[in-house]
């Protein structure tokens, strides 16, 4: 009898505290580090570019974009996105849809400039551990017709 | 009574008791156990998010090859209790010391994100560790070279589980009286039938031959009231016959005794006639009367010695009390059987003794005669008062009563040999005196004395009082 006791005692005791484990695994790695930003230009031929902005860091979206809305600087490379003053851009992250409110008229970006933004965004949401199949809303000042339908970047995803 | 705990109800109640406790105990444990398994899941889940999260939150910002700088801001955001290295460079603070080799195998080998639990300094510990990867945009992930590791302190959930444990012992032993409650009902339903059966039992061990429990039910408490109520019925319908049969056998004995009794007297009567005939008839003739008459006296001595027994049987006899002194009375039964020169009498005078006379006459002359036929002289009586009783010993200078036959000398008609048989004795005569021994309360005892027999008569000095 006094063995039956001790052995529900010992059992029922066995069941408190935080016992001690193994390895257990928990996940994906966190991401977000890279050596620069990466941007999108267009080239000779008129097809879209990566290039890696040396910046030492990732950056956020508004970040990239302001980047890239200021030019490609002396490349050999051109943007389809008209020269802009004011190269800030309000990122809006819901869900899967990033939005993004350009400081740009819908007729000063070419569908090729549309794309250049939509890519860059997206490969900063990539590289900073976000969903590669996110899609892009583009906010204009002045909007065309369709011009805020969701996108992606045809390199990416 | 019982002692304690020993008892069917106690037992009962403390086994009902002790499988509920297990059983609630077992249910309590079980769902404590897994409530504390839910929540260190929980916990450890919050954790390991909570510190992605903050590498996550940081990382863009960091520059990449990291140098000291960054690696401490790393570790800042991440919180206390961090290690964050890089190549050869190591920022660490507080605890990080503790992150096992086991952890950062695992990190390294499959580059995600991994935790473990251990018990260090008597702290449950949740360590956490992983890489910084980097993310090319088109999703293909490689290792930056980058390791985090952090200590996070269990202990508050070790208390919370500690609590969750007490209370689920609280409430298993909230069943214990309820157990115990259940169990007394349970123990009395079962008792009452054997507490019942118990009492019918004693009344039938006290001579209640017609007591009976009622069987309720069809369990085996009831079978075994059933049993025991045929038992009960079965030793009565015996009784109630051996009762008959002993009344019949009485009967018979006393209505043989009474109608032997007139024509015993006619031939007493007529053998009385026979003797004094006898002594004028031939030889031959008168030897055979002679042995007629004595038979005869025989016959009416054992008829006699039977309506006694018979008598007594029937528990038909009434002592007739009087106050007597018991010497006197010894004397006087010595005297008119003519043994007073045979017999050395020892009896001081004075000792009081209230008896029926001619009953005690029977008992003397019975014993007084035994010694005197069967014994061998001297045949001694001695009378003395012993507190309130009064002891009449005859004793004899024989050879003894054989030690086989000691035991049965009062049984009727038993013989010590067959040299007995022809004696005169209705072989009836210890066992009328010792029912007239106890018949006044008193006891008649036969032993064996270092020179012969001796029959000692003790009877109260007054039956009738206390």
């Amino acid at each position: 009898m006094r063995r039956i006791l001790i052995a529900a005692l010992a059992l029922l005791l066995a069941g408190c505290g935080v016992a001690d484990s193994g390895v257990s695994d928990e996940g994906r790695a966190p991401t977000g580090v890279a050596p620069g930003t990466t941007l999108y230009f267009v080239d000779e031929d008129g097809g879209l570019r990566a290039t890696l902005r040396d910046t030492g860091r990732l950056g956020t979206i508004t970040e990239a974009l302001t980047l890239l809305l200021t030019g490609p600087g002396d490349s050999d490379l051109r943007t389809e996105i008209a020269p802009v003053a004011f190269t800030k851009v309000e990122v809006t992250l819901d869900g899967r849809v990033i939005e993004l409110r350009v400081p740009l008229a819908a007729e000063e970006v070419t569908p090729l400039g549309a794309d250049q933004i939509v890519c860059t965004a997206l490969a900063a949401h990539v590289q900073s551990g976000g969903s590669a199949e996110a899609t892009v809303r583009l906010l204009f000042t002045i909007g065309a017709p369709g011009s805020d339908a969701p996108r992606t970047c045809p390199l990416i995803g | 009574m019982t002692p304690p705990f020993r008892g069917l109800r106690a037992r009962l109640v403390v086994a009902f008791a002790l499988v509920t406790m297990l059983g609630a105990g077992a249910a309590a444990w079980a769902g404590a156990a897994s409530a504390s398994e839910a929540l260190v899941e929980s916990n450890q889940r919050q954790l390991t998010r909570d510190f992605t999260d903050r590498i996550a939150s940081v990382a863009p910002t960091l520059s990449y090859p990291p140098d000291q700088a960054t690696l401490d801001r790393l570790r800042a955001a991440v919180g206390a209790d961090t290690a964050v290295s890089f190549e050869d460079l190591l920022s660490a603070d507080g605890d990080a010391a503790l992150v096992t080799d086991e952890l950062r195998a695992a990190v390294r080998e499959d580059g995600r994100l991994a935790s473990q639990r251990i018990t260090a300094e008597g702290r449950p510990l949740l360590l956490i560790g992983a890489p910084v990867v980097i993310t090319e945009p088109d999703g293909t992930r490689r290792p930056s070279g980058i390791e985090v590791y952090a200590v996070r302190d269990l202990t508050e959930v070790e208390a919370r589980i500690d609590d969750l444990t007490l209370s689920a012992i609280g409430t298993a032993s909230l069943a214990l009286p309820l157990a115990a409650a259940v169990a007394l009902l349970a123990a009395g339903s079962v008792l009452r039938p054997v507490r019942k059966l118990r009492d019918t039992a004693r009344r039938l061990a006290d001579g209640d031959l017609g007591a009976r429990s009622a069987a309720a039910g069809a369990d085996e408490l009831a079978q075994l009231t059933v049993t025991v109520n045929e038992m009960a019925a079965s030793v009565q319908s015996s009784m109630t016959a051996m009762r008959r049969m002993q009344a019949d056998a009485k009967r018979f004995a006393a209505d043989v005794s009474h109608e032997l009794r007139t024509p015993l007297t006619t031939l007493t009567a007529v053998a009385e006639v026979l003797e004094d005939a006898a002594d004028r008839m031939e030889d031959d003739a008168a030897e055979s009367a002679r042995l007629a008459v004595t038979e005869i006296h025989r016959l009416v001595r054992l008829v006699e010695d039977l309506m006694e027994v018979s008598r007594f049987d029937a528990g038909a006899v009434r002592p007739r009390l009087e106050d007597l002194d018991a010497a006197d009375a010894v004397r006087d039964t010595l005297r008119a059987r003519g043994w007073l020169d045979r017999v050395a009498l020892a009896a001081p005078p004075g000792v009081a003794l209230r008896a029926d006379r001619r009953r005690l006459d029977v008992v003397v002359a019975n014993l007084v005669g035994n010694a005197l036929r069967h014994g061998g002289p001297p045949v001694r009586v001695r009378v003395a008062a012993e507190g309130a009783a009064v002891l009449i010993e005859v004793s004899d200078g024989g050879p003894g009563l054989p030690e086989q036959v000691l035991p049965h000398v009062f049984e009727r008609f038993y013989k010590a040999d067959g040299a007995r048989a022809r004696t005169p004795g209705s072989g009836l005569g210890l066992a009328i005196a010792l029912a007239n021994a106890r018949l006044h309360g008193g006891d008649l005892t036969a032993a064996n004395t270092a020179d012969g027999a001796r029959f000692t008569l003790r009877l109260p000095a007054d039956p009738e009082g206390t």
